[in-house]
């Protein structure tokens, strides 16, 4: 197992191989600055919960700024609070004298969704997986298992921690992982 | 009608998060679906469920959204024929 | 390959594998209409317990029933505990994991697997690598998912629920129902001679919509081709299909299946049965198949919306 890129997203932090990334926003606003300045060709961005936009911005400068999105073959990503943020936004819809279900919060009331837009925005077809853990150590057995080349045909994978509790409290460690 | 469309796009423009957007932006007659603002199948169903919330209108059958949404007109000559807030 | 060697149901329809399975066989359905179970939610069809169930104990009493004449492997620090659930305990999905691997005494941490509905079936994928890695000898998995106004209004905004029983693959299709269960399937890497084996399983994502699959049902797809290698479709006794009876899910199982060369093998489809377990039903439609085709060659296939997984089962 080899790591070859790494990111790191604070609320007011982004390194990314060992170099910090210039902003001048913090939280949710910093994520949109991030989304403006090295994206800003997909829309659909602003759909997205606060979780999705971390995983997004960080698969983004991942592989854009490292130039190797094509031989990722899966995405494995975990974290411990689910979805807990945009379910307790999505909540908010539902109040009982405000009965107004959302079906654009319903669609990222689940944590896994990150690598379903991850996955588009890169053409990536091939698995993608979410796992529910204690911290990010915990990841490495399964990442191991999930890239080794006797068990599965993924040779190449963007893996790593993309939590968010708050609207503006989040942290993501992401890495490219191969299989040698 | 005409305060009834700027409302209506608005509306349109805070529930599909369209976040770079102003009414003047969007062309009361083009297409919502397909070109135009190029909506999707869950765009549909918060339109949907934004005539419950605003104006009271419940649209029990998902498919009679396709007549309804075709333009910011057609929706909102069909809001005035329907609202109940 | 992994062996099964434990498994148990628990639904609407009844406690334990055979009294599920029995139910099937008879034809009993646990779809009903339900109008006041929820605050606000229009009426809606859906398979739920008589009375509503808390989640960790239901989750332990499957795992309970699962591993009976082998209570030393839920404690061992060779035995993993793998939670496969889309929305848990109340929208949390770590405590009851934990709660569940700690009532049995076992000190390894929990995983749990969030894989919206292919979660049973990524679970077990999940166990086969764990155990053929090496990382541990035996992989107690439960899949479970409670339903709640949360999910129902949910999937009311999507429109996506049948105002009547699902009828999947049909062209009057309106649908899907949901439903709750709890379902454990125990697998060890020790081999066995006689039972079933998880021979092989995939995962993949069509990258087409978040909630829509690919026309051309790409990811199942890719799926059927890699869990096929090494058999032909002559060699499939059974298929287990999602099913779900929604417009685009069947459409596109039906391409994926045709693709695959797979049209001939007989289908099940259990939603009509059990609805939509969302995350029990990769683990419960594995264990139903399984005993529908005993001494056959069994497949299985679960996707929505854009994941999609399958793993092949073979008997001994």
């Amino acid at each position: 197992m080899r790591v070859s890129h790494e990111i790191e997203i604070t609320p007011s932090r982004v390194v990314l191989s060992g170099v910090p990334v210039a902003v001048s926003e913090t939280g949710g606003k910093m994520l949109v600055e991030l989304y403006r300045r090295y994206a800003g060709d997909y829309p659909k961005f602003f759909k997205m919960d606060t979780l999705c936009r971390l995983g997004f911005i960080g698969a983004e400068l991942l592989l854009k700024q490292s130039g190797i999105s094509s031989p990722v073959s899966a995405i494995i990503f975990a974290n411990r609070s689910a979805s807990i943020k945009n379910d307790n936004d999505y909540l908010a819809t539902i109040s009982e004298g405000n009965y107004y279900p959302s079906p654009a919060l319903f669609v990222y009331t689940l944590p896994n969704i990150v690598t379903g837009e991850i996955a588009i925005r890169h053409h990536i077809q091939g698995e993608t997986s979410f796992y529910i853990l204690d911290n990010p150590e915990q990841l490495k057995p399964i990442v191991e298992a999930s890239v080794n080349p006797d068990l599965t045909p993924s040779t190449c994978v963007l893996a790593g921690w993309c939590e968010c509790s708050e609207a503006d409290t989040f942290y993501a460690k992401l890495q490219i992982i191969w299989n040698n | 009608m005409e305060q009834l469309i700027e409302q209506l796009k608005s509306q349109i423009i805070e529930a599909l998060n369209f976040e770079d957007m102003t009414p003047a932006d969007i062309d009361t007659d083009a297409p919502l679906f397909g070109e135009g603002l190029g909506l999707d199948s869950i765009d549909a169903l918060e339109l949907i469920m934004l005539m419950d919330r605003e104006y009271g209108i419940k649209l029990a059958d998902p498919k009679a959204g396709k007549a309804i949404f075709q333009s910011v007109r057609t929706m909102a000559e069909y809001i005035q024929a329907n609202r109940t807030k | 390959m992994v062996y099964c060697i434990g498994h148990n149901v628990i639904s609407p329809l009844g406690e334990g594998s055979q009294a599920n399975l029995e139910a099937v066989r008879a034809g009993r359905s646990g779809l009903r209409m339900y109008d006041h179970r929820f605050a606000n939610v229009e009426p809606f069809c859906a398979s739920l317990f008589d009375e509503p169930q808390a989640f960790v104990p239901l989750c332990i009493r499957s795992v309970e029933m699962a591993v009976s004449g082998q209570p030393a492997l839920v404690s061992s620090k060779d035995t993993v505990f793998i939670l496969s659930t889309t929305k848990g305990d109340n929208l949390d999905l770590w405590t009851p994991a934990t709660a569940i691997a700690e009532h049995f005494g076992n000190p390894n941490p929990p995983v749990v697997v969030s894989n919206a509905c292919t979660s049973g079936v990524c679970a077990q994928i999940t166990a086969k690598r764990l155990l053929e890695a090496g990382k541990y000898k035996y992989a107690v998995v439960v899949g479970c998912d409670i339903q709640s106004r949360f999910i129902v209004s949910g999937f009311q905004s999507f429109k996506a629920l049948s105002p009547e029983p699902c009828r999947p693959f049909s062209p009057e299709r309106q649908g899907l129902n949901l439903g709750e269960a709890a379902a454990t399937i125990i697998y060890t890497a020790e081999p066995k001679s006689r039972g079933w084996r998880l021979v092989a399983g995939s995962i993949h994502n069509d990258a087409n919509h978040l909630s829509a699959p690919s026309r051309t049902g790409e990811g199942a797809f890719q799926c059927l081709t890699d869990v096929m290698v090494g058999a032909s479709p002559a060699d499939i006794g059974l298929l287990g299909v999602h099913g779900t009876a929604t417009l685009y899910n069947d459409a596109m199982e039906q391409t994926a299946i045709e693709r695959a060369g797979l049209q001939q093998v007989p289908v099940s489809a259990l939603k009509p049965f059990f609805g939509h377990t969302m995350g029990a039903a990769g683990v419960l439609e594995t264990i139903l198949c399984m005993l529908q085709a005993e001494r056959s060659f069994v497949k299985m296939l679960s996707g929505f919306g854009g994941v999609n997984a399958a793993i092949r089962m073979q008997c001994e």
